[in-house]
């Protein structure tokens, strides 16, 4: 996907690039060593760094025993998860390969079971119950897929299931990679061997890959839902799913945007948000460097300190945030002040929209809050220029809030709204019982 | 001919000089006073020592200019006239002129003294008294004298009339600046040049002080950089950058120089001015002891004008001071009510009292006021204060209160044990001062940014903030960013709520009411929220000798506007927010608490709930 650039830097994109030449046990260390040294920050650098890591590690892994396989991801996963604990997306995307697997290695042994006794309707269905409850839309398209091959699945389930694991609403089948379109076609020579279950987790990941790419785009189409005419919105951080979601609506729509700057950790990138200059953060991939500015669209930014939010929450109806990780109870691990600003828009009765990719979803119920808090550099802080009082003081530069699920009114995510209450079905879709603890 | 342009060359030099001189003066001011810490007391001794910096700064242009005309002295007079155009409020007057000079020879006397008070007592009578002299003996006794009610009014309309004139000429100058030095047409011709030497200069020195991560700089640097757009463009353009809901606050922009000052703004004043606007005196309480030291000089260097009683002429003589005060940044609350108790006070004297002994009753009204509403109320404050903060207490703090300093200093000598968690803000970082001065004190101090609160909230016991003004319906107004400190220790997850308790004197109460943080407000310059990198301070090393050498080339090569250093270039996206349409930046100074995060009001008469506060008001105010 982004192989263009060239990266001096390490960072994601220099990961990418290595990674097609350097062995697999070389990769992984350098994913470690990167997250280690926060050189990948964002949390979808982190997703698919890891994602692209994780089909190289099955690519290369010469098994199609799927216990070996899930061993070995787990492995790679335990190692990668430990380089960042805190950065919880590493987790969910290995947790969704592990799940991955799993399906599969499942699909084959029902597959045998189904051959030998010439298939019931009900019994391939039952790992996809609960998928089909969140998404009609593609269920009803899987069901009229069914219904048309019903003589050929019967001999084959796994075509069935594979609708399960790779379920995403994409209105749009023509794209490529997704469900409907890519996948029966990329498993049906496949099935003749019947046994190879890497080609399909292979396809599996790279769905998982697509839907990254792609997230921002989908979470953004529901923009017009949500954002009104003349509508004051109040934002934090230089979110590119926030901007792309303002920016989507931006285009039919005049409201005026207020932009916390999120001082000192994220005011930079923000102020190059807000100002239209291209950031130098080369974690970004190239696609969003060139987006437009809201400003360029004629919408009025106003960018303010963020001890100002409270002044201006009055005149704000909406509050919409990015946010770092969600997790299962529904609350969010967003950067630092989001707290504040969440509290302060329920004091004055502004509803609260998180927006947020599906991937960013976490299994993780948080008993210790201060466990998901990262520290940062408090050199931000307060300079070196002021090494004297350094000495003297204790630097706090907390990265990470944990804001409550009371605080959001609202989650939008590639799949549409949520209210937190619902999220913990989502994380049963997507992630499966044995994975939860990887 | 060549002889003419290159007088006009050098007056055009000179004027550069002259506005350099101005901007030195400032930024020497600046850095020094913005690194010591500020306490009340200190802040105001600070006053002498940049009045000092600001009479330097005028008496540059004479030296300076000498020299650069020294190769062509053909119009020596004219260039007199135009160096001090820009520096002088009044040329044509006369009586400024002389006092100028010697206020000047004021500085080398209260430089070797320090700053204590007794120099600065001393400093306030050698420069007015001269003044006086001048002003008095030829002007004052016959002019004002001879003239009658009518003429004078004529005068007053006349004066109105050039300031405005002036005022337009100056926001005109962005225009006539690109223009070439030359077409001496009347008086405005005499003017041109030199209005344009200045701005150009004002813009080198912009670039020198941005360069230096100082403030005020991009002001007229940036507006002149955009192009040279016409004085209604540039309005326009202007109004594009107000947020729209704050539209009513606008109004004037801060004054950037003393130029344009009236005549009568007495010289402490005017220095006071510039600290206030550049935060170098800032705080409520400092801000009101500062104006009312500085109007006590006033006062002291007074003399009643002939036919009129100084309980009617001293209101109009201070209500100068105080319009010039204003125009630098909006007074405070306190500022206010001390105003008003003064002006209340001068109204009552006797007309019949003599007048040396109605300034001795002023000057010790004064010092009674500051005494008794802020000096002792602080010590009182502190003290019941302090009694509410007990062993093991973490304590939370947002941005530099003084009387909240003094209150934990005073909790720290009584030997108690506990911890101070300072929160702090963008872009005036009050709370690095108090941290630093806590830390010195041997305090246990956490220090984090609006970013942290929330974490710093989560083992606090107690949240003290200081306050800008009480309004009548309970609510704080206080530096923007204590609303959500308060909100944030009553709206604790836990559940357990953490007192807040304010500090404030009751000088600083008011009868206006406030619901919200938009209605009543300060704007402060947007540019501040521009982060200037401290780095390029390292890296632009050869500022000092720049001037010089560019003097030297300037004569080499006219209009030497290098708009961009290398350094430059790596500065914030936001360098040239002015000119990106649509992005606005909004620096507003307070906040309204509102009352049902305040548990409790520490004033000198005692500990309140923020109802109570009306009462309070009303009490002090009639007594």
């Amino acid at each position: 996907m982004p192989s263009s650039s060239v990266a001096l830097t390490p960072g994601l994109a220099s990961f990418l690039k290595s990674l097609k030449t350097n062995p697999i046990d070389t990769s992984i260390d350098d994913l470690i060593s990167l997250l280690k040294r926060r050189q990948i920050r964002h949390s979808r650098s982190c997703a698919t760094a890891t994602a692209y890591l994780l089909r190289s590690v099955i690519s290369a892994c010469r098994t199609s025993d799927a216990n070996k396989l899930i061993e070995r991801v787990q492995y790679v996963g335990r190692r990668v998860m430990a380089a960042q604990p805190r950065e919880m997306v590493v987790g969910n995307i290995v947790r969704r390969v592990l799940g991955l697997i799993r399906d599969e290695a499942e699909d084959d042994r029902e597959a045998d079971f189904t051959l030998s006794d010439a298939g019931s309707e009900s019994q391939p269905q039952t790992p996809r119950i609960l998928d089909d409850i969140s998404e009609s839309l593609s269920a009803r398209h899987d069901g009229s897929d069914r219904s048309s091959r019903q003589p050929f699945t019967s001999l084959s389930a796994p075509p069935i299931s594979m609708f399960s694991l790779l379920s995403h609403p994409e209105p749009e089948s023509s794209l490529p990679g997704t469900p409907a379109s890519a996948s029966p076609s990329g498993r049906l020579p496949s099935q003749i061997h019947n046994k190879d279950i890497r080609a399909e987790v292979l396809d599996g990941i790279n769905e998982i890959i697509d839907e990254l790419g792609q997230v921002d785009d989908q979470i953004a189409a529901y923009a017009l839902d949500h954002i009104h005419s003349n509508e004051i919105i109040l934002t934090h951080t230089s979110s590119t799913t926030v901007q792309k979601f303002l920016l989507k609506a931006a285009a039919k729509r005049k409201f005026t945007v207020i932009h916390a700057e999120s001082y000192p950790n994220n005011h930079e990138a923000t102020h190059a948000t807000v100002s239209g200059q291209t950031p130098d953060d080369d974690e970004l991939l190239s696609t969003e460097a060139f987006q437009k500015p809201l400003i360029a669209l004629g919408i009025t930014v106003i960018l303010i300190p963020d001890s100002a939010v409270f002044a201006l929450m009055s005149r704000v109806n909406k509050v919409i945030l990015g946010t770092h990780s969600v997790l299962a109870n529904g609350g969010l691990v967003a950067a630092a002040g989001t707290r504040v600003i969440a509290r302060a828009a329920k004091v004055h009765q502004t509803p609260v929209v998180v927006v947020s990719g599906v991937y960013k979803l976490s299994p993780v119920y948080p008993f210790d809050f201060d466990s998901l808090i990262e520290y940062g550099d408090a050199s931000k802080v307060i300079g070196y220029e002021d090494g004297d009082l350094v000495d003297q003081i204790d630097v706090q530069n907390p990265l990470y809030d944990y804001v409550p699920a009371e605080s959001i009114d609202l989650y939008i995510t590639n799949l549409g709204g949520h209210a937190p209450s619902y999220l913990y079905r989502i994380v049963s879709d997507h992630y499966r019982k044995e994975d939860i603890n990887v | 001919m060549g002889q003419l342009l290159s007088g006009l060359w050098g007056v055009w030099q000179a004027g550069r000089a002259a506005a350099y001189g101005i901007i030195a003066g400032v930024a020497v001011s600046q850095p020094a006073s913005r690194r010591a810490t500020p306490t009340t007391s200190e802040k105001v001794a600070n006053a002498p020592l940049s009045v000092v910096a600001f009479n330097s700064s005028i008496a540059t242009p004479t030296p300076t200019s000498s020299s650069s005309s020294s190769s062509t002295a053909t119009t020596p007079s004219t260039t007199t006239t135009t160096t001090t155009m820009p520096s002088q409020p009044q040329p044509s007057q006369g009586t400024t002129t002389p006092s100028a000079a010697p206020s000047t020879s004021a500085p080398s006397t209260s430089t070797s003294t320090s700053a204590s008070k007794p120099a600065k007592q001393q400093s306030s009578k050698q420069a007015p008294k001269p003044k006086d002299n001048a002003s008095s003996a030829p002007a004052g006794s016959s002019d004002s004298a001879a003239l009658t009610p009518a003429e004078l009014k004529k005068k007053a309309k006349a004066e109105k009339a050039a300031r405005r004139a002036r005022e337009r000429a100056d926001r005109e100058q962005p225009g006539a600046a690109g223009g070439a030095p030359g077409t001496p047409s009347a008086k405005k011709g005499a003017a041109g040049p030199g209005a344009g030497g200045k701005d150009s200069a004002a813009t080198t020195g912009a670039q020198q002080q941005q360069q230096k991560g100082q403030k005020q700089a991009p002001r007229r640097g940036s507006a002149q950089l955009s192009g040279q757009p016409s004085a209604a463009e540039v309005k326009k353009k202007q109004e594009e950058k107000n947020v729209s809901v704050f539209g009513h606050l606008y109004g004037q922009q801060r004054r950037t120089t003393v130029a344009g000052a009236g005549k009568e703004v007495h010289p402490a004043v005017l220095a006071l001015g510039l600290q206030m606007r550049d935060y170098v005196v800032c705080g409520s309480s400092a801000r009101c002891v500062a104006t009312l030291l500085a109007f006590k000089r006033v006062i002291e260097a007074y003399t009643t004008p002939l036919g009129t009683s100084l309980a009617r002429h001293l209101t109009t003589h201070l209500s100068h001071q105080i319009t010039y005060l204003s125009t630098c940044r909006p007074l405070s609350i306190s500022q206010g009510n001390a105003i008003r108790a003064l002006k209340l006070a001068i109204a009552s004297i006797d007309p019949s009292v003599p007048e040396a002994d109605a300034k001795a009753t002023l000057s010790d009204f004064i010092d009674s006021f500051i005494r008794e509403k802020i000096t002792v109320a602080d010590q009182v404050i502190a003290g019941s204060a302090a009694q509410k903060i007990q062993d093991g207490d973490v304590v939370v703090t947002f941005a530099g209160s003084s009387i909240v300093k003094q209150t934990l200093l005073t909790a720290h000598k009584q030997g108690k044990k506990f911890r101070v968690s300072i929160i702090d803000s963008r872009p005036l970082f009050e709370g690095k001062n108090l941290a630093r001065t806590l830390a010195t004190a041997g305090l246990d101090v956490q220090y984090s940014l609006m970013n942290g609160i929330s974490h710093a909230i989560k083992d606090a016991t107690k949240v003290f903030l200081g306050a800008h003004a009480m309004t009548s319906n309970g609510r704080l107004y206080s530096r923007v960013g204590t609303a959500l400190v308060a909100m944030s220790a009553k709206e604790r997850a836990g559940g357990v709520e953490v007192p807040v308790i304010v500090c404030c004197e009751t000088v600083k109460f008011t009868d206006r009411v406030a619901l919200d943080s938009i209605v009543v407000n300060e704007i402060a310059d947007a540019d501040e929220l521009v982060i200037a990198e401290p780095v390029q301070q390292l890296t632009g090393l050869p500022d000092p000798a720049a001037p010089a050498v560019e003097l030297k080339k300037g004569k080499a090569a006219p209009p030497p506007v290098e708009p961009s250093t290398a350094s430059q270039n790596m500065s914030s996206p936001l360098k040239d927010w002015k000119d990106s349409a649509n992005l606005q930046l909004l620096n507003i100074m307070y906040d309204v608490t509102p009352a049902e995060y305040v548990d409790m009001v520490v004033t000198e008469m005692g500990s309140l709930p923020p109802s109570a506060v009306p009462i309070v008001h009303r009490m002090s105010t009639n007594l």
